[in-house]
């Protein structure tokens, strides 16, 4: 078995998927994160479909490199946050109405040219990404979302903690509020690009919610929350991978999201947080 | 006391909703306003106004000197976020995040001032607590701590005492009579007209279209009550009644 994992960090393949998944998780753990507890969760997964047509416009354009898929994809993505700002602003619907109507449209867009095109990159690739065919490009691409993340995250942290926390308060503390949120709706796009081209369109967000979800269970100070989430997000991709190495046929991108659901249902069980303060509460009454 | 602001012929409402327009008042510093009326009658819709985040549709707001940097602000607690994973400490500090530098800790001079405003608040001994785990009252007491970080010219609580015991009550209407005597103006949004007799010298009455402004007796009269639709005939009598016999203002 040891000689069977020596063999596996030889594969240059391999290696470089250690490296990006690490980068990756350190880049869309934070983000995470914060999507959780802005409630945004789900608009996350919207998004992630929302970026689609501009992947796909850059792709049947462009072809399949990595700078049109990543600056189709921001358009797309930008656009619909942009978009559903406006609307919730100017009219009725609310943000989370609005986005669910703008990704459905972006979504259908994006499969309907793919397929108009007639499209030779199978349908898989877009859904489940393709991390063990990580090129120099993808590497810079990840490499370079993870650096802009940190570094806006670390200037921005606490004005993104108060907006979060109290957005009434802050609202009423700066003279553009919406600077913040657009700032990190952005940051969400660029994360979502960087995961797609290694998870898909699919799994994407799974590595960026469901390591936020389980650190939610563990500790009750953001700071804590940050860590944790980055740490599990890490060895739900280091796990992942090597279990789709031991059992051959089995896709990398389903299997690290995968490992992030168990850290996420042992989180559910056993954290301080979890369903085991519920049991300690109901036994005390 | 000074002019601190002057509104001038205000008119305020949504595109299909007037609430009330022709509004002209002085604020003096030092003065506590109660802003009183009804459920929809405009006194969110005013303070958000005056802190900048509603257009009027005429009339606007004049700051002799200057709109003050900063404006303390408690809105209504139904609006926070109760499960958001901060400690008492944190939520406090906020008050000062304006002058954080992005890259740095807090420095031990906010620290002891931190612990000082939750002191005052009542609370340094939940400092450590995360949010969750405290009463409406307690969370109540932290988000005042966070408004004496601010140290600003100018408070609006909008329904402080909305989820809270008479104990937390008469705690917090102690800090707003000491920011009183420090020369701040307070905007107080409340529906406990005795809190209002006791501790406020002026009241803007909302109702029925009309603003009313003035001390605290001549404004919040049974007659004006009734007429802006705040209280029925009896309630209003029984209410100044009452007020009579435990030796308030109207005695």
């Amino acid at each position: 078995m040891g000689d069977f994992i020596v063999e596996m960090f030889t594969y240059t393949f391999m290696q470089r998927a250690f490296v990006v998944t690490t980068v990756l998780s350190a880049s869309v753990a934070p983000v995470g994160t914060f999507l959780v507890l802005r409630r945004l969760s789900l608009a996350g997964e919207a998004m992630a479909h929302a970026i689609t047509p501009g992947v796909v416009i850059g792709f049947v354009t462009a072809g399949l490199s990595v700078t049109s898929l990543f600056f189709g994809g921001l358009i797309a993505g930008v656009g619909v946050a942009v978009l559903t700002a406006y609307l919730a602003r100017n009219t009725i619907l609310r943000s989370d109405a609005s986005l669910a109507s703008l990704y459905l449209i972006s979504l259908a867009v994006g499969i309907f040219i793919l397929s108009a095109a007639g499209s030779a990159v199978p349908l898989k690739s877009f859904l489940f990404g393709s991390i063990l065919g990580v090129g120099d490009a993808t590497m810079v691409l990840v490499g370079g979302v993870a650096t802009v993340t940190l570094l806006t995250l670390a200037i921005i942290l606490r004005p993104l903690i108060m907006s979060t926390c109290d957005p009434v308060f802050f609202e009423s503390q700066m003279k553009r509020p919406w600077i913040v949120d657009q700032g990190f709706m952005f940051l969400l796009v660029l994360n979502l690009l960087a995961a797609f081209k290694t998870l898909g369109t699919l799994m994407a967000v799974g590595l960026m919610i469901l390591p936020a979800t389980a650190a939610r269970y563990w500790s009750g100070t953001i700071t804590a929350q940050l860590v944790i989430g980055f740490i599990f997000a890490f060895l739900s991709c280091w796990v992942g991978l090597i279990l789709s190495y031991v059992l051959p046929e089995t896709p990398t991108g389903p299997s690290i999201v995968l490992v992030a659901g168990v850290i996420f249902a042992v989180s559910t069980i056993f954290g301080p947080l979890g369903l085991r303060s519920k049991f300690k509460e109901t036994r005390h009454v | 006391m000074s002019v601190f602001a002057h509104i001038h012929a205000l008119s305020l409402g949504y595109s299909h909703t007037p609430l009330f327009s022709g509004l002209t008042l002085d604020i003096h510093t030092g003065m506590i306003l109660a802003v009183v009326g009804a459920n929809g009658t405009g006194k969110s819709t005013f303070v958000k106004t005056m802190l900048g985040l509603h257009k009027p549709r005429l009339g606007g707001i004049h700051w002799p000197n200057g709109r003050p940097p900063e404006i303390g602000y408690l809105a209504q607690l139904s609006e926070f976020d109760r499960r958001f994973p901060i400690r008492v400490r944190d939520l406090a500090a906020m008050g000062t995040w304006k002058g954080f530098n992005p890259f740095s800790g807090m420095k031990a001079t906010t620290r002891g001032k931190v612990d000082h405003a939750l002191d005052q608040a009542g609370v340094l001994d939940l400092a450590e607590r995360p949010l969750h785990t405290l009463s409406g009252g307690q969370l109540q007491r932290a988000l005042f701590a966070r408004i004496i970080m601010q140290d600003a010219p100018m408070i609006i609580l909008d329904e402080p005492f909305a989820a809270v015991d008479q104990n937390t009550e008469q705690h917090l209407l102690r800090i707003i009579d000491g920011w009183k005597k420090e020369n701040r103006v307070v905007l107080l949004v409340v529906h406990d007209l005795s809190a209002v007799l006791d501790h406020c010298s002026h009241a803007l009455l909302l109702g029925n279209g009309a603003a009313n402004f003035g001390p605290v007796l001549d404004v919040l009269s049974h007659d004006r009550l009734v007429a802006q639709g705040y209280m029925s005939e009896s309630q209003a009598s029984w209410m100044i009644r009452r007020c009579r016999e435990e030796g308030g203002q109207y005695g």
